[in-house]
């Protein structure tokens, strides 16, 4: 049986309204995905990884997700509060270290709480970010950020909201278009708030698994593949992707980073060892995962 | 049955007990031998509840309505190893048949992360998870969990013991969670993204998923409950302050963005974990409303007398409720629970230490924990009410119940059978409540509550209870309207009326509750509230109030607008507060009008001297300065003006129309601070007619003077200093010159320096010399170069180097030069760990601890100026109260001798270059309004502008290296012996009396005596600003030793004797009694009037600060004395002793 949901504006993709060149990956392409918590979540549900990973298998992705963050990556922050560059350079670092060959960037959603008033320095920021992110030399993915389902009161009503993203998705889509980049339009496909959702979230905001499951096709179809979709015959993949991206978290994410590599680090950095041991366990897993999806 | 698992126990654990013989400090894990070393009151008994393996490594515990224990647990902590599957839990405990003891264990989850928090509810629990705030629950009751939702992501984990934890429900509904100093969190919610960068406390309502910082700060705060009325009551394990009253929006220590901060209610407090609020039938009626807080560094549950003191609460520390010398016994987590009675969850571990110990140290518990259940003998326990199965109306009717336990939980069941269900319900009870019922109002609160729960408001309920006849009433029904303050159509006009309520509780919720309005017509009726007496919480409360609506007055008030409505006090208040910005027009048009009430007129002048421009500074000068009531605010203005003028770089000439005549033409100045600051300004501002007022000042050896040619720096200047740097001129001369010139030429000033200090004895103080050359960038380099070749006094060049350890920077060139230079031997710096663990052998079997408190309080030692035990000593390293029961003797011995190696969190030390070439280095107190604030290591607190940086770099810790140099091996083992004993029972035990622990004393200094010869002793009771204190501190044991009280002879052959002060803080006047041992010898005055000395003396005190000074005859008297403070029966006196530095 086939969950997939057939989204109305996927309907409109497939009737060929929106002509979108189909993103091409290569098998041995390494995937550096970047954003907020959108991004965050997909690691440890991994529907959309799947559904890239079984039409590529061998493709390496590494989700750099961060709840909260935006386009200057102030989630990464930490400490250096008086710094507002150096979450950015955080993000840009452990990007260029994966050598990605496709990097995706999802920024936007929480930027656009500001709505206009905050137009420009997310556009400011978003150039910053893509000039830091260019000597991977790799393919860039702009990915719009997905509207808001409404889940009714006393949940906010997102209509207001939804109207804020649809201005900061236009200036993802400039962007894009500026740099000759690959933009990619969940936005759009998912409605772009008019047509409403039901079933994906659980705020209104965050996808639940089953959201990124059933999405897994409208994911596909924002990066033009018009039968892209998770399928039940992927899940003992996606649970292999799922503990692969648990423990390439723990790496690029430890725990105690104040002791490991932080300002403590005479205390504990000793430990800090440990972390690179994870890279081993990571690469298992993939050659597991690769074998599951090419069988 | 748990006679079983001990056996089983005994078979798992056996590598252990092999080591535990092996290692002294791992323990038997014996439940029982656990116990046994347990000391409860009289009356009151202790069982184990729940023991390993049913559960390990306990962390956070809370009961469901149907009376189960749930526990977050981790064998993880402190950090996962690769490879390694997180499989922490969550346990659940039931006790079916009712005898005290855990019978049941469900695993309700496992595979997690170091679950450091958990709240059931909502069909489920809410759970810490790293990253993460999870939802978990389970499709068939009473199974495991097998559905995962995650609430909210976002959540710092930049260190395990400091991430997301302490759930707690709130009395309307909303859940609480906290986390750390070092954990920086973002959360996306559908209302935007929520931000907190360091400590503080979460409110958040799971259903609307709105969200938002409760309190702020704290370094690691693990105890959170609300009393019987809604206000909060937070611990915190890692910071000295006891009890802290969390009063909406405050700031407390380490937050980020605060610049003022709120404290605790018992400063100078060992550390605490968890808090509970006792309540409830079972226990002793001297209980009710007592806070539970576990000292887990000294084994001990302890138990706190909260009081009211008007806006706030006092806390007074009463007997234990458990103490023990059990090194693994870790009290953690505490609550009440069904029965009535007392749970305690103990962590067992003998390592507390998160970062200092390594993280695989093998003495790291991971597999025991234990829950204890306090009971009172002879009492009757309260039978576990049945919330779940409970008919709606008898739900309600649980609202009535004593035990906040019943009444919380009762809630908690309502609000999940939903409002359609129990709104009507609850409207029928609310009519039906008997309004001659002695609770009455606090009945009609928990309604509100309900109704609160589901975000309902309820205008009518809201206002009775805002006239309600009990202020604790009043208050929770204001804090209600600071939520619903959008959807009640008035609320700023029924917040006016509270803000001037009858009491202080009251109007410190209605200013906060006019802040959370955001409104500009908050503002006049916020503080309108000075009209009645603003205690020092409503002082705060205020402040907080000021800031949080700037953003809707400044603008107003900047455009000339009466915002305040005439209240001039309001104003200057707030503009104090906010920092003032732009504000010059304003302040000067109010100067100008003269409408000024006087006893403000000096604040608006000080004001306008900070933040006007070159016309104003002039019309402060010239119609300021010399018309200000006192020289206090004299001092004041012309500090608030050189310190603009400086920043600003704003040069005032005659030419703008200054009267520079009579300013400097005769110093009219009569204070000394003004004319100080004036004669700088003369520099500042190259006032060439008055250059001669520099040279003659310079040549009398006034600072001011080579200060202000300094800041000329002309080559007249310099060549003045220059010759003033000779060797000829005095010795302070020469030395004030060298700390001039060096602004202005290192390299001459250093080879000056040089020459003073080879002719120096050792009886000169050139500290600030070598200060001076530390704080510059490359001085410490240029001083080294000039002492090349030179010949030092031995003892000259120790304490040379002495200054430059306790600057705490790396000057090695310095340091090398001096020990060459003095003919020294170079200081060890490191130690291989065969010495450490000889010098830990020597510890524990030839050290002693009474001499090691002789050692320690020498003042070479130098342990008392940075240390405080008990709040008293100096505030740069940690307190030492319970540094026994916490840390191990190896991490005790390292820390003396390689300061550097293993550092306390919030001791590390911040390197700052700034932009005019000077070095700071400090503790990083807190960061706000753009400045950092660092606490250097001469307990200095200093600020630096973020603007004025040029360079940040962590820097070592401040303790200086080459401390063990100058003792003994003996002196050292004693020492350390000493400190491993602090906070363990016994002799160094923590002790809730409160003894009078800082003392200032007289020191028989020239000037000192000299102003004794002038006056009689009672002199120092009428104009004690014209004396030098100095700071002492008693024994642990609270004994003030004579032998540490300086001895003062007036006159060749008369009586020796000693005067030693203390203060106290008064914050509600009325009697207190000090318990003196003996009166012989003592006189003691009180402020300025003689007080008759006895062993019990009754004072009656005015609010305030209040001085005690005693006189000490050392010809009758030669033991030493303890004052201890106690409270007379039925005094609403209110009174901290003051400690500190």
């Amino acid at each position: 049986m086939r969950l997939v949901r057939v989204f109305p504006f996927l309907l409109l993709l497939l009737s060929g309204s929106t002509p979108a060149a189909p993103v091409e990956f290569k098998p041995s392409d390494r995937l550096v995905l970047i954003g907020g918590t959108l991004v965050e979540r997909e690691q440890r549900y991994g529907y959309w990884e799947t559904m890239l990973a079984d039409r590529y298998p061998g493709l390496k992705v590494r989700n750099l997700g961060w709840s909260g963050d935006n386009v200057t990556g102030e989630a990464r922050r930490a400490f250096d509060l008086g710094d507002p560059n150096i979450g950015r350079k955080r993000l840009v670092d452990l990007a260029l270290a994966e050598k990605p060959t496709v990097i995706l960037i999802c920024y936007g959603a929480n930027e656009a709480f500001e709505g206009q008033a905050g137009l420009e320095n997310f556009k400011k920021g978003y150039e910053k970010l893509l000039d830091e992110l260019a000597p991977a030399k790799a393919r860039m993915i702009l990915l719009s950020p997905a509207p808001l389902e409404d889940k009714g009161r006393p949940l906010p009503d997102p209509s207001l909201q939804n109207q804020r993203l649809a201005i900061y998705r236009d200036a993802i889509k400039q962007i894009a278009e500026a740099r000759k980049l690959t933009f990619a339009d969940l936005f759009q496909v998912l409605g772009e708030g008019k047509a409403p959702l039901k079933d994906l979230t659980d705020n209104g905001l965050h996808f639940t698994g089953a959201g990124y499951k059933e999405t897994a096709s409208a994911f596909a179809a924002a990066l033009g593949f018009t039968d892209g979709a998770f399928s039940d015959g992927m899940e003992k993949a996606r649970q292999a992707i799922v503990a692969k991206n648990q423990l390439y978290f723990y790496k690029w994410r430890p725990q105690n980073e104040t002791y490991l590599t932080g300002f403590r680090k005479h205390e504990q950095g000793r430990n800090a060892k440990e972390v690179a041991e994870y890279d081993p366990l990571v690469a298992e897993l993939e050659s597991q995962i690769e074998k599951l999806l090419k069988k | 049955m748990y006679r079983n698992a001990i056996i089983l126990l005994a078979g798992l654990v056996l590598p252990s007990l092999a080591f535990a013989q092996a290692n002294a400090k791992v323990p038997d894990p014996d439940p029982e031998l656990e116990r046994k070393t347990f000391i409860l009151p009289e009356g009151f008994e202790v069982n184990l509840y729940a023991a390993d393996p049913l559960l390990a490594k306990p962390i956070q515990m809370n009961f469901d309505p149907q009376g189960r224990l749930w526990v977050a647990s981790s064998e993880t902590y402190p950090q996962i190893k690769p490879g390694q599957k997180a499989n922490d839990k969550v346990i659940i405990l039931e006790d079916t048949d009712g005898d005290g003891k855990a019978d049941k264990t469900t695993v309700f989850a496992d595979g997690l992360l170091i679950p450091t928090g958990i709240e059931p509810g909502d069909g489920g629990a809410y759970v810490a998870n790293s990253t993460e705030l999870v939802h978990l629950s389970a499709s068939k009751p009473g199974g495991k969990a097998d559905r995962s939702r995650v609430v909210l992501s976002g959540f710092g984990t930049e260190d395990t013991h400091h991430i997301l934890h302490t759930f707690r429900w709130g009395p309307e509904g909303n859940l609480y969670f906290n986390q750390s100093i070092y954990i920086h969190s973002h959360i996306e919610t559908p209302h935007g993204v929520k931000h907190l960068n360091g400590g503080g406390i979460w409110r958040f309502r799971p259903e609307s998923m709105e969200m938002d910082v409760f309190v702020r700060g704290f370094v690691n705060t693990w105890g959170h409950h609300f009393d019987r009325w809604g206000q909060s009551l937070i611990s915190d394990g890692a910071y000295g302050e006891g009890v802290n009253h969390g009063v909406p929006g405050a700031y407390f220590v380490t937050a980020v963005g605060g610049t003022r901060l709120m404290k605790g209610l018992n400063p100078g407090s060992p550390k605490h974990c968890g808090l509970e609020i006792v309540s409830g039938r079972h226990l002793p009626d001297d209980w009710q409303g007592n806070v539970i807080m576990n000292d887990f560094r000294g084994h001990r549950v302890c138990r706190f007398k909260i009081g009211e003191d008007g806006s706030t609460f006092t806390s007074r520390e009463m007997t234990e409720v458990i103490k023990s010398n059990h090194p693994a016994f870790r009290p953690i987590d505490v609550k009440m629970g069904p029965d009535g009675a007392i749970y305690i969850a103990d962590w067992y571990n003998p390592i507390i230490q998160h970062g200092e110990v390594d993280f695989r140290d093998d003495r790291r518990d991971h597999t025991h924990g234990r829950i204890w259940r306090v009971t009172a003998k002879r009492r009757q326990l309260v039978k576990k009410p049945d919330l779940v199965g409970a008919k709606t109306p008898e739900l309600l009717e649980q609202l009535k119940a004593p035990e906040d336990w019943t009444r919380q939980n009762a809630k908690r069941v309502l609000k999940e059978r939903g409002a359609k269900e129990v709104l009507p319900a609850l409207e029928t009870w609310v009519k039906g409540l008997d309004a001659n019922d002695a609770n009455y109002e606090h009945n009609l609160l928990e309604a509100l509550w309900v109704y609160q729960s589901f975000d309902t408001a309820e205008p009518k309920l809201l206002n009775t209870l805002l006239n309600a006849k009990d202020y604790h009433a009043r208050a929770a029904a204001v804090r209600a309207l600071s939520l619903w303050h959008a959807r009640v159509p008035n609320a700023i006009e029924l917040l006016s009326v509270r803000a001037t309520d009858d009491s202080p509780r009251v109007r410190m919720e209605a200013v906060r509750a006019l802040a959370a309005t955001n409104s500009p017509a908050a503002v006049a009726p916020a503080f309108a509230s000075m009209d009645k007496p603003v205690d020092r919480t409503m002082d705060y409360a205020l402040w907080l109030t000021a800031r949080d609506l700037a953003p809707v007055w400044m603008p107003k008030f900047q455009a000339g607008e009466d915002v305040f409505g005439g209240n001039v006090k309001g104003l200057t208040f707030a503009l104090e507060a906010v920092g003032t910005k732009d504000v010059a027009k304003p302040l000067r048009a109010m100067l100008e009008s003269k409408k000024l009430p006087k006893d403000r007129e000096s604040a608006v002048w000080a004001l306008l001297a900070r933040v006007g421009g070159p016309k104003d500074l002039v019309f402060v000068l010239n119609q300021g300065v010399f018309a200000i009531d006192t020289d206090a605010h004299r001092n004041t203005v012309m500090a608030a003006l050189e310190d603009n003028a400086r920043r600003n770089k704003i040069v005032l000439k005659e030419s703008d129309g200054a009267n520079f005549e009579k300013l400097w033409g005769s110093y009219p100045l009569s204070s000394l601070e003004a004319a100080d600051a004036a004669v700088r300004l003369i520099g500042l501002w190259k006032a060439e007619k008055f250059r001669a007022v520099l040279a003659s000042r310079a040549k009398e050896g006034i600072r001011s003077g080579f200060e202000g040619l300094a800041l000329w720096g002309d080559p007249a200047s310099r060549k003045l200093l220059e010759d003033l740097a000779d060797p000829k001129q005095t010795v302070a001369i020469q030395r004030h010159a060298v700390i001039a010139l060096a602004s202005l030429d290192i390299v001459t000033a250093a080879s000056r320096a040089a020459t003073l200090l080879e002719t120096a004895k050792p009886t000169d103080d050139h500290s600030e010399v070598y200060q001076t050359f530390l704080s510059q960038k490359g001085g410490s380099e240029a001083l080294a170069k000039a002492l090349v070749g030179k010949k030092l006094n031995t003892d000259v060049a120790k304490l040379g180097l002495k200054a430059v350890r306790s600057s705490v920077q790396d000057a090695k060139p310095l340091s090398d030069a001096l020990t060459k230079a003095g003919g020294l031997t170079a200081a060890r710096s490191d130690y291989s760990p065969a010495e450490i663990k000889a010098y830990v052998e020597e510890v524990l079997t030839k050290g002693d601890a009474a001499r090691g408190e002789l050692v320690y309080r020498r003042k070479e030692a130098t342990c008392l100026a940075c240390h405080a035990i008990a709040g008293a000593g100096g505030q740069v390293g940690p307190d030492m109260t319970s540094i026994g029961a916490s840390a191990q003797v190896d991490y005790l011995v390292e820390s003396i001798l390689i300061p550097n190696k293993a550092v306390k969190e919030g001791y590390h030390a911040l390197k700052i270059g700034t932009k005019d070439e000077k070095v700071v280095v400090g503790i990083k107190t807190r960061e706000a309004d753009g400045k950092i604030y660092l606490r250097t290591s001469e307990d200095k607190e200093i600020a630096i502008a973020e603007k004025d940086i040029e360079d940040k770099s962590q820097s070592r810790s401040l303790m200086p290296d080459g401390l063990a140099d100058q003792l003994t091996r003996q002196e050292l083992v004693d020492l350390v012996r000493f400190m491993s004993e602090m906070g363990k029972q016994g002799p160094y035990a923590p002790n809730k009396a409160r003894f009078i622990r800082r003392w200032q004393v007289l020191e028989p200094s020239k000037e000192n005596v000299f102003q004794l010869q002038r006056a009689s002793a009672a002199k120092t009771v009428e104009n004690p600003e014209a004396f030098v204190w100095t700071s002492t501190y008693t024994k642990v044991s609270g004994e003030f030793p004579l032998d540490t009280l300086p001895k003062l002879v007036v006159w060749t052959g008369s009586e020796p004797f000693g005067i030693v002060r203390a203060q106290l803080d008064v914050t509600t006047g009325g009697k207190v009694k000090l318990k003196i041992d003996g009166a012989t010898g003592l006189a003691l005055w009180v402020g300025n009037a003689p007080v008759e000395v006895k062993n019990e003396t009754v004072l009656d005190l005015k609010p305030g600060l209040q001085t005690l000074t005693f006189s000490v005859n050392l010809t009758s008297r030669k033991e030493g004395f303890r004052v201890e403070l106690e409270d007379v029966a039925g005094s609403p006196a209110r009174v901290n002793i003051v400690t500190g530095k």
